[in-house]
């Protein structure tokens, strides 16, 4: 009995360590079968002709998470198209993945595997701003090409330092996401005159996250007096919270035009059921979490919510750089993308095979000359170009959009270029 | 006899802060009381579980969060309510409990504590990485209209469905204690949990009485899980926070006080929400969850080194 039970138990626990060994090798542990076998290339390379090596790409992200699993799953897909389009320079391209698992540890050990063992050409992925300041020290050490698809504290930028040429990041930092969203208020209000914004709060998760946008909602929307700030702070149900009674109380005294609440996604539909059974119904509702949580849009509550975000599915209507991407992925996934990290890291995969194009080579220096030329149509609904932000030399993105909920789709709403629908003002009484 | 009036006191104390309290902010009562019966409805069937079993299950949040998930599949499939999905969801959690104490927690029974220990928070491990395979990190939830009821009285406005587990918290309360008092099951379980061998001499089976309770708690709290998704997202790390806060509850309540555990809710919902009335302390509640698990179970022992 003792035997048999230990043989389940070993069972048992090396399920789930041995589809954890598959996710770091594939990177895409939805669909393994569509996936190239990157733990096998190593062994096999040398065997090889040295002309046919492929070029690696190394990118670390968080595989448990969704951003990082579609993050990386979208970086698959474009690898794939552009082997399927013949390779870059008559070499395939390869692309090998590591989970950070959101730790900082495991993050830089994932990027001296990548350097040292895996000998790859250039460094991906990223999103959490803790795990990239973990890994700056040892890519400093290598000084390797890197195109970060996330990490938007400003910490990781003064991590870095001015002198980081290698350091291609494409999600805006902090600043430049609150900045955006300013501006883009006061556009929206001005083509919109019937909305008009002059009381502010914001409900925050008690965590860093949700601290560091209260104070930067504070600093970007209170600096000219314009507009009144307020804020709560509430615990995340991601964090063992999901309580929102107190905040909303403070909130619906305060009678706020526009409502924010800085959280998770598994704040997104109880905030809303909460808010309706204290029937709070603020002139604009809008959330900003990472993403959003599966079939949002299906809920009744979801219509008219306003949210931030870089791409929504509706960009296909305006990008077709958004509907390649998009139909590429649910044909090969058979999921819909549900986060824009998906996107970002697509557009990743292409930023680099664009400049190894045009610098005819791997070459660390010829890589970052063609690399600052970039000027690429992304699937985000804008062309990506490098150019110095207040401390790095390489910055990619630097606005958010602001998007709305309508019937069951986000539609881009500012800015108004990429506009996929009109808002719908005000936010409908419950 | 000092005893008594020390008690009519604290009694007396207690009705005037509520009183206090419901005409000061009475929210701070109604919210309190919800996430009382939220805390206590999850709490109970681990305290039932350590009363009888002995065994500090650090697994138990996990079975809520499997559960969740299991209402979330036939919910989804079938388009039922998941007050309804709670029955089977029970019957199959209760099922599924009973198979890890065969096959888990009934070869650590003798072991030392920090064994078992280990091992369910192994299972825990394990439960929620395996969920995590299956449906990533990412939340879900199934929105109901019931869920916004509410109820106007004045210019106040509050939520009304969070007394759905006050009703519940109490129902179990009420259940167990007949259970355990009325039935020849639940007296042989209150027998096994207070003396195994002396259970074992006069003919109780104790590993089936075990075992018999750790499915009746798995079941209990497989039903939280159905009720749960009614108002929570859930994801595969969901659970692990209500294990710590029950198993403090539990602390708190003292082993094997089920009706002790709502009382430790109760005082644990009202201070919360109370500091959340203040802005200042909005972000305090779980200092005051800490501090008064301190002083109870401080209090508790200088009482007990007096006597």
């Amino acid at each position: 009995m003792k035997k048999a039970l230990a043989i389940v138990m070993i069972i048992a626990l090396a399920i789930p360590a041995f589809a954890a060994g598959q996710k770091e090798a594939t990177g895409t542990p939805a669909a393994p079968a569509a996936t190239a076998a990157p733990a096998a290339a190593p062994a096999a390379a040398p065997a090889a002709a040295p002309a046919a090596a492929p070029i690696k790409i190394g990118a670390t992200w968080p595989l448990g998470d969704i951003t990082g699993k579609q993050g990386s799953m979208a970086a698959q897909q474009a690898v794939d198209e552009i082997n399927a389009a013949g390779g870059l320079l008559g070499r395939k391209l390869e692309l090998i993945v590591i989970d950070d698992e959101l730790k900082a540890d495991k993050g830089a050990a994932a990027i001296e595997k990548l350097v040292t063992v895996d000998n790859v050409d250039v460094l991906m992925g990223g999103m959490a701003s803790g795990v990239a300041l973990g890994q700056i020290p040892t890519m400093k050490k290598y000084g390797k090409v890197v195109i970060s698809t996330g990490a938007a504290s400003s910490t990781v930028e003064n991590a870095l330092g001015a002198d980081a040429n290698w350091y291609f990041h494409l999600h805006p930092w902090d600043y430049n996401q609150g900045a955006s969203y300013v501006q883009g208020w006061d556009e929206i209000q001005k083509k919109y005159p019937a909305i008009k914004l002059v009381k502010l709060f914001l409900a925050y998760e008690e965590g860093a996250f949700g601290k560091a946008s209260f104070d930067q909602t504070k600093i970007l929307f209170g600096a000219d007096g314009r507009y009144q700030i307020d804020g709560a702070p509430f615990k995340s149900a991601a964090q063992g919270g999901g309580d929102y009674s107190a905040v909303l109380e403070a909130a619906k005294q305060y009678r706020p035009d526009l409502f924010l609440w800085a959280g998770y996604d598994a704040d997104a539909l109880p905030l809303l059921e909460q808010s309706k059974a204290m029937k709070f119904s603020p002139g604009l509702y809008l959330g900003a979490p990472p993403g959003w949580p599966a079939d949002f849009g299906k809920s009744p509550l979801a219509n008219n919510v306003m949210l931030y975000g870089m791409w929504a599915p509706s960009i296909n209507d305006i990008s077709p750089v958004s509907k390649k991407f998009y139909d590429g992925f649910v044909a090969k996934y058979k999921v819909e993308p549900a986060t824009y990290f998906a996107p970002l890291s697509y557009s990743a995969v292409y930023v680099f095979a664009d400049a190894v194009k045009r610098a005819g080579s791997t070459d660390t220096a010829a890589l970052i000359t063609a690399l600052k030329a970039t000027n690429y149509a992304s699937p985000l609904g804008q062309s990506i170009t490098f150019s110095p932000s207040k401390v790095i030399p390489n910055q990619g993105i630097r606005n958010q959009k602001i998007l709305q909920w309508q019937k069951g789709r986000q539609e881009v709403i500012w800015p108004f270029e990429s506009a996929t629908a009109q808002p719908v003002y005000p936010f409908p009484a419950w | 006899m000092a005893n008594k009036r020390n008690t009519t006191i604290l009694v007396g104390l207690i009705t005037v802060v509520l009183v206090g309290i419901l005409f000061w902010r009475p929210t701070v009562l109604i919210y309190g009381l919800q996430a009382a019966g939220l805390y206590a409805s999850i709490a109970i069937p681990m305290g039932l579980i350590l009363g009888i079993v002995h065994i500090v299950n650090l697994a138990h949040g996990e079975f809520m969060m499997l559960a969740a998930y299991l209402t979330y599949m036939v919910c989804s499939a079938l388009g039922i309510d998941p007050f309804v999905a709670m029955v089977p969801v029970a019957v199959v959690t209760a099922g599924f409990g009973l198979i890890i104490y065969k096959l888990t927690i009934r070869q650590a029974i003798k072991a030392p504590e920090l064994n078992q220990l280990i091992l369910t928070f192994g299972l825990a491990i394990a439960f929620s990485q395996v969920v995590n395979l299956m449906f990533t990190s990412q939340p879900r939830k199934l929105s109901f209209g019931y869920v916004s009821a509410s109820m106007d009285i004045g210019e106040l406005t509050f939520g009304t469905f969070n007394f759905v587990f006050v009703l519940v918290a109490v129902l179990m309360v009420v259940g167990l204690r007949l259970f355990l008092t009325r039935t020849t099951a639940g007296k042989a379980a209150l027998a096994v949990g207070q003396n195994p061998n002396g259970a074992a001499i006069v003919g109780i089976d104790v590993d089936k009485t075990y075992g018999f309770v750790f499915a009746l708690a798995s079941g209990m709290v497989g039903m939280m899980g159905a009720m749960f998704i009614t108002r929570s997202s859930i994801f595969p790390a969901v659970g692990s926070p209500f294990t710590m806060k029950s198993f403090c509850l539990v602390a708190m309540a003292g082993i094997g006080n089920i009706p002790g555990i709502l009382g430790a809710s109760v005082l644990l919902g009202i201070s919360e929400n109370f500091l959340k009335a203040f802005r200042s302390t909005r972000g305090w509640s779980d200092i005051v969850f800490f501090v008064l698990i301190l002083v109870v179970i401080l209090g508790r022992s200088i009482r007990g080194e007096k006597a």
